[in-house]
């Protein structure tokens, strides 16, 4: 599969930063867990003190517990962000911002299909999502211990997956937005605006009952309500992210195998 | 001998503008095929076309005997293709360019990043330098090498000499000279007349789409447009307007102090015309190809048109 391991070959080093980056965002959030006294704390009473909606909005219902705290202050805030930014980078590069810079047409006048093109380099970012995934496993394993927050290694490997499978989706909108257009700015505005609509609607649903139903459309709360972190597996959700992530990349390889490649 | 390039009305349009319109263009086995035309005038497009990177919007082309479409990528590795516009990745080396381009290629990976080595060492590139570093000149050379290295029947190349000094155009003539005397077929397009001169058997003149011309480069040449600009000494005004106007009407003869000054266009074969001059005494003498546009254009108002 030489495109992708040109395409892993040419993005290492990025992909080295943003593993740093999603490290020492994590080691900073979770260091705090101590010092806040956990469970034990003034904190589940002050947590009490605020409108229920908005504690659910943020996620906060749970923060007095190990596991409710990761989930909420990482994956439900910055990690979830920055993974983002990294799903859209890459998947706007792997069709739109080769063909914009002129890159693209050269490959695809050599024998490699429009489709092999197209899947080699989603592959190639599942394969970079996969390793941010494990080195956040590895991370939050390794921090457990030091910073009390006392995670179940099953629970860590359920939550670092729907967070992959979760920017994986996200990085196949970009992907799909620049196969069909062959634009970068739409590129980057289907993922961000995916990104951005799971988080909305995630936060609206649960505010309230009568919200709910936002829940359902969001891939954000596929990824977390039922809280692997502190539950373990839901392979109904993450299967719902496999679906959203498949139809992106089959509506990409549809479009980009009959279009003109712009130079 | 077969055709290896065949198009029949082979139409692309960008919404209400003809990029090509209707052509029908047909390239002989193992020759050196010339497309010239001013910028815009649908040489990159043809060419784009024939390698599936763009589909028609009407008519068809088969390459090689089929389909641009249908012979998907097993047809593009019988193809060594030049972009008129290089882009490489910046921060890959040379080396890593090689690497990359011998990894996508067909047959045999070893003889196919020697032969790569060995055209990148004749043209000189410092393949450890990175891409985004490298000169014009010298990312050329490196689309050159990978439209060549993997020995292809048939060669597309979008204005293959640009960017390139001399010397690396000599190299790179016979670099084309050595494919085509192993049978491969080339086809390149230039906005020069005298590069497509030099190296093609036969060209078509392409404008707006459509060709205004295809003619053997011997025929292109008797009746290529030229710039004259001539000062003759020692001579008589009236004279020498009469013994031009003959030849060459279009001529513009002035007086200027005791020299005659003659300017202007001249059209094919200019020997009469110079042995015309040269029954004065000749001071100063420039003979230019205008730039194709205007040759073109010249060809077009003429209705010299096949």
């Amino acid at each position: 599969m030489p495109v992708l391991v040109q395409s892993l070959r040419v993005g290492w080093k990025g992909l080295l930063v943003w593993a740093l980056a999603l490290v020492a965002v994590m080691a900073m959030y979770l260091s705090f867990y101590p010092s806040l006294g956990g469970a034990a704390s003034g904190m589940a009473d002050m947590i009490d003190q605020l409108p229920e909606g908005v504690v659910k909005a943020i996620g906060y219902d749970q923060i007095a517990t190990g596991a409710g705290y990761t989930q909420s202050t990482f994956f439900g805030l910055l990690g979830f962000v920055l993974g983002t930014a990294a799903a859209v980078v890459w998947g706007t590069r792997a069709v739109a911002g080769d063909e914009e810079s002129g890159m693209l047409e050269l490959t695809l006048a050599h024998p490699v299909s429009r489709a092999q093109l197209v899947a080699e380099r989603a592959l190639a970012i599942f394969t970079r999502l996969s390793v941010l995934g494990v080195v956040l496993g590895l991370a939050l394993a390794a921090m457990s211990g030091p910073f009390e927050l006392e995670l179940n290694g099953t629970h860590i490997v359920a939550v670092t997956t729907a967070w992959v499978l979760l920017t994986f989706s996200i990085a196949m909108a970009s992907l799909m937005g620049g196969a069909v257009s062959g634009s970068r700015t739409v590129a980057l505005g289907v993922g961000a605006g995916l990104g951005v609509l799971a988080f909305l609607l995630n936060a609206l649903g649960a505010q309230s009952e009568q919200n709910e139903w936002m829940l359902g459309l969001s891939p954000f709360a596929w990824a977390y309500r039922n809280r692997p972190l502190a539950e373990g597996w839901n392979f109904a959700d993450l299967g719902l992210l496999v679906a959203l992530a498949t139809a992106l990349l089959a509506v990409a390889l549809l479009v980009f195998t009959r279009r003109d490649v712009r130079s | 001998m077969t055709d290896v390039v065949v198009t029949t009305d082979l139409t692309k349009r960008y919404g209400s503008v003809s990029a090509l319109d209707s052509l029908n263009l047909t390239i002989p086995e193992g020759s050196i095929f010339g497309v010239i035309g001013p910028n815009g005038a649908g040489k990159t497009t043809l060419m784009r076309l024939l390698v599936d990177v763009l589909r028609p919007t009407s008519g068809s082309a088969t390459v090689l005997g089929q389909h641009p479409r249908a012979g998907g990528k097993e047809l593009r590795g019988r193809i060594g293709y030049l972009p008129g516009e290089l882009h490489v990745e910046p921060g890959l080396s040379g080396t890593g360019h090689l690497n990359f381009w011998t990894s996508i290629s067909p047959g045999d990976r070893r003889t196919v990043r020697r032969r790569a080595h060995a055209i990148a060492e004749r043209l000189e590139i410092p393949l450890d330098r990175k891409a985004g570093k490298l000169s014009k000149g010298n990312k050329q050379k490196l689309g050159i090498v990978q439209a060549f290295m993997h020995d292809p029947e048939l060669l597309i190349l979008d204005e293959p000499t640009s960017g390139l000094d001399p010397l690396v155009q000599r190299t790179f003539l016979q670099l084309v000279g050595e494919a085509r005397d192993e049978g491969a077929t080339i086809f390149l397009s230039s906005h020069v007349l005298s590069e497509v001169e030099q190296v093609a058997d036969l060209a078509v003149v392409l404008r707006s789409g459509r060709i205004v011309r295809e003619a053997s480069i011997e025929d292109l040449r008797a009746t290529a447009v030229r710039h004259l600009r001539a000062r003759l000494t020692a001579t008589d005004l009236s004279v020498v307007t009469q013994r031009l106007t003959a030849l060459a009407p279009g001529l513009d003869v002035s007086a200027d102090g005791d020299d005659v000054l003659v300017s202007g266009l001249v059209e094919g074969r200019t020997d009469e015309l110079v042995k015309a001059l040269a029954q004065s005494t000749v001071a100063d003498l420039v003979l230019a190809e205008p730039d194709l546009e205007e040759s073109v254009l010249a060809m077009y108002e003429d209705k010299d048109v096949a």
